[in-house]
């Protein structure tokens, strides 16, 4: 099982919620909060596949977090 | 790491992966964002902020093992990347104001010409303006005969 923990103050829950929605045909994935973060446990078929999956998760959800903010920034 | 403050650059080889720790005071979120989106195609980029004024990159190979140097041009290219990103910033920031002056300018004067109601509002009571060399006046102020002057005593 690999965690990727996405602090509050730079990724949005939406933007989490969406990449593990996208990635979820291709591993398991098990949501918890804590105070600070959204952590998020993958587990994959093997441990290659596991770390792809979590690597691909976190640049989606950052990726979402980044396209947000900056048309936010244009309605602005 | 060689040419990195080791207190600044952690190296793990294991994931093929590097840390790089951030002060935030002096780079904004925003140029962070910039610079980490520009790696998205070529690592993994995991942001994470341990105290409120710091910010913790980290930066995994994609594909297997990397080549020697790799991780260290990473390094180097994502620093120069969040330091231009936070000039563009700040510059962004200064001229902010002057960008909205200068839109609102022009959306103004895209609106058209004004109707009947809003002169009928329109305070001309305000000081004339400066006319040193006569263009607001008429023909004949300016060029008209001018009235004979009664002299006292005819």
């Amino acid at each position: 099982m690999t965690e990727v923990r996405f602090h509050r103050e730079i990724y949005r829950g939406t933007s989490v919620d969406e990449a593990v929605k996208v990635f979820a045909p291709h591993a398991t994935f098990e949501m918890v909060e804590d105070r600070d973060h959204w952590v998020v446990r993958v587990t994959g078929k093997s441990p290659a596949r596991e770390r792809r999956v979590a690597g691909e998760l976190g640049n989606y959800a950052l990726g979402l977090t980044i396209r947000a903010r900056g048309a936010e920034e244009r309605k602005r | 790491m060689e040419g990195f403050p080791d207190d600044l650059v952690a190296v793990d080889l294991g994931a093929a992966a590097v840390s790089i720790r951030v002060d935030a005071t002096l780079y904004p979120l925003d140029a962070l964002y910039g610079a980490s989106y520009i790696f998205l195609d070529r690592c993994y980029v995991l942001l994470d902020r341990p105290t409120p004024t710091e910010a913790r990159v980290t930066l995994s190979w994609k594909k297997g093992e990397p080549p020697e140097g790799a991780l260290r041009a990473l390094v180097g290219e994502f620093a120069n990347e969040l330091l231009s990103c936070a000039w563009r910033s700040k510059i962004n920031e200064e001229s902010r104001a002057i960008i909205e002056g200068v839109t609102a300018q022009a959306l103004g004067g895209a609106m058209g010409a004004p109707t009947l109601d809003d002169l009928e509002k329109f305070d001309f009571t305000d000081e004339a303006f400066e006319d040193p060399l006569g263009i607001a006046l008429s023909w004949e102020e300016k060029y008209g005969k001018k009235k004979a002057t009664k002299e006292p005593g005819t």
